[in-house]
């Protein structure tokens, strides 16, 4: 049987060091699903919800979302199969979502934020609340070409959307170098 | 939330968990929630002075290193902080403006509900302005004095000093600051003169910012220093006088009105109608009838001229309204949390605002004027008495926690202290003293709590270092407040804390001065504008030892600075020539330029500089070495 191959999820890769808590990416994340600018937003009273946060830890801080996990605890969990993988996507379909929070509990990493849409006049029957996460923004991508919010976003490149395979590529060729290095310097030779 | 990091106030830890419980925000749950704060605004490398920008500077070099009209971190930072100066001086100028205002009034002889209390300070003061009191009609005197410091707000001339810049510190020192063309020539003009060359595309040159921002500071000396003498006159000088400290000074039984802010032209008057109006209170039920306590430095003002206790400092000014047992908070200028008049809605409490240019939604506002203050002063006391009817006294919590301070010590005070160990020559005991080495040097503690440290912790850390090390300890504001909360402006604490040759010095002079022991560890000097008090007695004795300033063992220390009034003082304090401490890391650090004139170059120029140190035991060490360094020059 062919197995057919195919790539791992693209995520966003962020360096705590650089990052001064500035919000700008939580900001861009929750104008970019207001579909509006900030201004705009703000002056319309427009519902304003991030799908990223950050988050302090100490006195570093950084901004936490979605990893696309491959094997998606929040996918398996869903009721409705809300969530579910796409194109190297963990996307979300809020249309079939009932707001249960499953997913909520088993992300590892509290990506996952449940709220009413208060744009949206809820009745007495339900509160219409959805859960909201990362998807790489992919609702907002026009393109092929993939693009954040929150990378463009970023005054210091904190953050970067990684593609997975050309990271690992880097990490082993870096690794590669540290033990080639520490090999050269204890130069154990057979003579 | 945890206790441990907001603060060793115990009456703060009594009542912030019943805050919690019963969903009452303080500024500690939204300093939690304000997390992370911008690290662009703690840099100082965002510049917001024109509608082009926010601009920001990428501190890690890869993006933007500069605005987009041009400016680096550098022009930023030094006109972020330049304005930060600017703000601080407009804050005590209008202070100052507005006493002056109330000393001509008097002195023109309309009837106003203030009289001159201490005629023979402001004959003094005449003198030391030159205006040649000798023979003259003391409201004629009063109108000359204002009119002079009124002029230090209108001259036009700018090769002619501030009349109370120059009067008061060392000939040496005033030439000094000619010559680097920073001493203002008129307060007014000189923070307008900041707001111009801050503007967008003007002055881009960070070290010339920097000394546009020294000529500001010492505007604000000059706003600061007239304040206080003024208010003497019309108010009294601080006397030695023993009251108490922490919300424990709240009574069940009484009509509790706080007084909070920083203008004693409207408590003054407050206090003096509550003791008239005090069977009113008892016949609404408050068997103790009104007990008015301070907070903030209005608080301090009313604490060391009437022995007014004192509620509470900055931070915890909330949790005064927490207790459920204030009846009214009248507030004036500057320092006043905005979060009070919604507290109002769980409690009581009559949150009264009385300054045209200071309103807060939801509180009462009642305008005052120095006209008819009287009248202002009633209706507050009427608003208190009708609330305290209305207090739910299944919601009244006064923590159990106060302490005795010993407050009151204006520069007049010290010397009177002094001459009682030496009545020929007062400063005489002092200056031998720190030449023998009994008094290591000399330290100036001065305002503001700031979240970012546990509450009061600094200052009490320090405190106790120094005293071990035979400094002597003066402090005002909140500041101030701190050690009295805790005890440290006590007798016994003298005992407890003090060095062996310190201990001695103070028990001569207190002993000497009737107090039956020693002077309290730290000397309350007043409210923050009230530092300047500090500075008369450091020039008298610079003068009598024939230095200036700069060459004296004398340090200031803000180790929980908070506000633009702080960043002004503590500019002034390195301008005067003193090593001053920062326990607060200033929104500066965005620029490296900036951050090493402010600590290594200034000194070359005007012999003080700022030392940064968050580690208040570390802080000790270095305030400390100063000082040594100091006496090494002397060659004492
Ligand atoms: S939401 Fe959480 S569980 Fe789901 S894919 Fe993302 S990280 Fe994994
Ligand atoms: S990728 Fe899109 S959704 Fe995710 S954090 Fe960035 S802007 Fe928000
Ligand atoms: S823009 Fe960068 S620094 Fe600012 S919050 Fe986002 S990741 Fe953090
Ligand atoms: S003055 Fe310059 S740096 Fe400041 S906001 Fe305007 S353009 Fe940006």
């Amino acid at each position: 049987m062919l197995v057919k191959k195919t790539k791992e999820n693209r995520f966003i890769y962020v360096d705590p060091r650089r990052c001064l808590g500035c919000r700008n990416c939580e900001l861009a994340c929750a104008t970019a699903y207001a579909d509006c600018d900030l201004q705009t937003a703000v002056t319309k009273g427009l519902q304003l919800q991030p799908r990223n946060s950050v988050v302090q830890v100490d006195d570093m801080v950084m901004p936490i979302q979605c990893r696309q996990c491959e094997d998606a605890p929040c996918a398996l969990a869903c009721p409705t199969g809300a969530i579910y993988q796409e194109d190297g996507f963990v996307k979300i379909n809020e249309g079939s979502c009932v707001g249960c929070k499953v997913c909520a509990m088993v992300c590892p990493f509290g990506a996952i934020i449940i709220t009413q849409d208060i744009n949206d006049n809820g009745n007495r029957r339900t509160k219409k609340a959805k859960a909201r996460k990362c998807d790489l923004c992919f609702s907002r991508q026009d393109s092929d070409e993939v693009s954040c919010a929150c990378v463009e976003a970023c005054p210091t490149k904190a953050i970067m959307l990684v593609d997975y395979e050309s990271y690992r590529k880097k990490i082993i060729e870096e690794r590669g170098k540290e033990l080639a290095r520490a090999h050269s310097k204890t130069k154990v030779g057979w003579k | 939330m945890s206790n441990m990091k907001t603060s060793i106030d115990p009456a703060v830890n009594y009542l912030l968990p019943l805050a919690q419980k019963a969903g009452i925000e303080t500024a500690w749950d939204r300093f939690e929630a304000m997390k992370p704060q911008c690290g662009f605004g703690e840099l100082g490398i965002c510049c917001r002075i024109c509608w082009k920008g926010p601009c920001r500077i990428d501190p890690f070099g890869n993006g933007p290193q500069k605005g987009i009209c041009g400016a680096d971190a550098d022009t930023i930072v030094a006109r972020n902080l330049a304005r930060m100066i600017a703000a601080g001086a407009a804050a005590h100028a209008e202070h100052g403006h507005h006493v002056a205002l109330t000393l001509l009034e008097i002195g023109e002889g309309h009837a106003l509900p203030y009289k001159i209390k201490e005629e023979k300070k402001l004959r003094n003061i005449a003198e030391r302005l030159n205006l040649n009191p000798e023979g003259k009609d003391i409201k004629q005197v009063a109108k000359e004095v204002a009119l002079a410091s009124l002029e230090d707000f209108s001259r036009q001339k700018s090769s002619i000093p501030c009349n109370w810049a120059k009067e008061t510190l060392t000939a040496s020192r005033v030439e000094k600051l000619v010559e680097l063309g920073v001493m203002p020539h008129n307060i007014h003009a000189t923070i307008a003169e900041i707001m111009h060359r801050t503007h967008v595309g003007c002055d881009a040159d960070a070290v010339n910012i920097l000394l546009g921002g020294l000529k500001g500071a010492l505007a604000d000396y000059t706003g600061m220093y007239l304040s206080t003498e003024l208010s003497d006159v019309l108010f009294g000088i601080p006397e030695p006088v023993v009251t108490a400290a922490n919300l424990g000074v709240l009574k069940e039984d009484a009509v509790n009105i706080a007084v909070h802010g920083h203008n004693p032209l409207l408590s003054e008057i407050v206090c003096d109608l509550a003791i008239k109006m005090n069977e009113e209170a008892k016949k609404a039920g408050a068997k103790e009838g009104i007990n008015i306590v301070g907070i903030c430095c209005t608080g301090n003002e009313v604490m060391m001229r009437r022995g007014i206790p004192l509620a509470t400092n900055y931070l915890s000014q909330e949790l005064a309204l927490v207790t459920g047992a204030v009846d009214a908070i009248v507030v004036d200028v500057q320092c006043i949390m905005p979060s009070l008049a919604a507290l109002k809605e769980c409690f009581h409490t009559e949150v009264i605002t009385t300054m045209p240019g200071n309103k807060i939604p939801g509180a009462t506002h009642l305008e005052f004027s120095e006209e008819t203050a009287l009248e202002n002063a009633a209706k507050i006391i009427k608003l208190a008495i009708d609330a305290y009817k209305r207090r739910d006294r299944s919601k009244v919590n006064i923590p159990d926690y106060k302490e005795t301070a010993i407050v009151g010590f204006s520069a007049e005070a010290v010397l009177a202290a002094l001459s009682k160990v030496n009545p020929e020559d007062p400063l005489k005991p002092l200056i031998d003293n720190i030449v023998n080495g009994n008094i290591l040097g000399i330290a100036l503690f001065a305002g503001c709590n700031n979240l970012r440290v546990t509450q009061d912790h600094n200052f009490t850390t320090i405190a106790k270092e120094l005293a071990r090390n035979n400094v002597l300890m003066l402090a005002t504001g909140c500041g101030a407040g701190a050690f009295a909360k805790h005890g440290l402006m006590t007798q016994e604490a003298t005992e407890a804390y003090a060095g062996d040759s310190l201990k001695e010095v103070l028990t001569v002079i207190g002993e000497a001065a009737g107090l039956n022991g020693p002077l309290p560890l730290v000397l309350h000097m007043g409210s923050c504008v009230d530092n300047t008090r500090a500075v008369n007695l450091a020039v008298a004795v610079a003068n009598k030892l024939g230095v200036d300033l700069d060459k004296l063992p004398v340090v200031a220390s803000a180790p929980e600075a908070m506000a633009e009034k702080a960043v002004a003082i503590g500019t002034w304090a390195v301008t005067l020539g003193l090593p001053t401490h920062l326990g607060i890391v200033p929104q500066v650090i965005g620029s490296p330029l900036v951050t090493e004139v402010l600590t290594e170059k200034i000194k070359d120029l005007v012999g003080g500089y700022f030392m940064v140190e968050t580690d208040p035991k570390k802080a000790a060490v270095k305030l400390v070495a100063a000082i040594k360094e100091r006496r090494e020059g002397l060659g004492i």
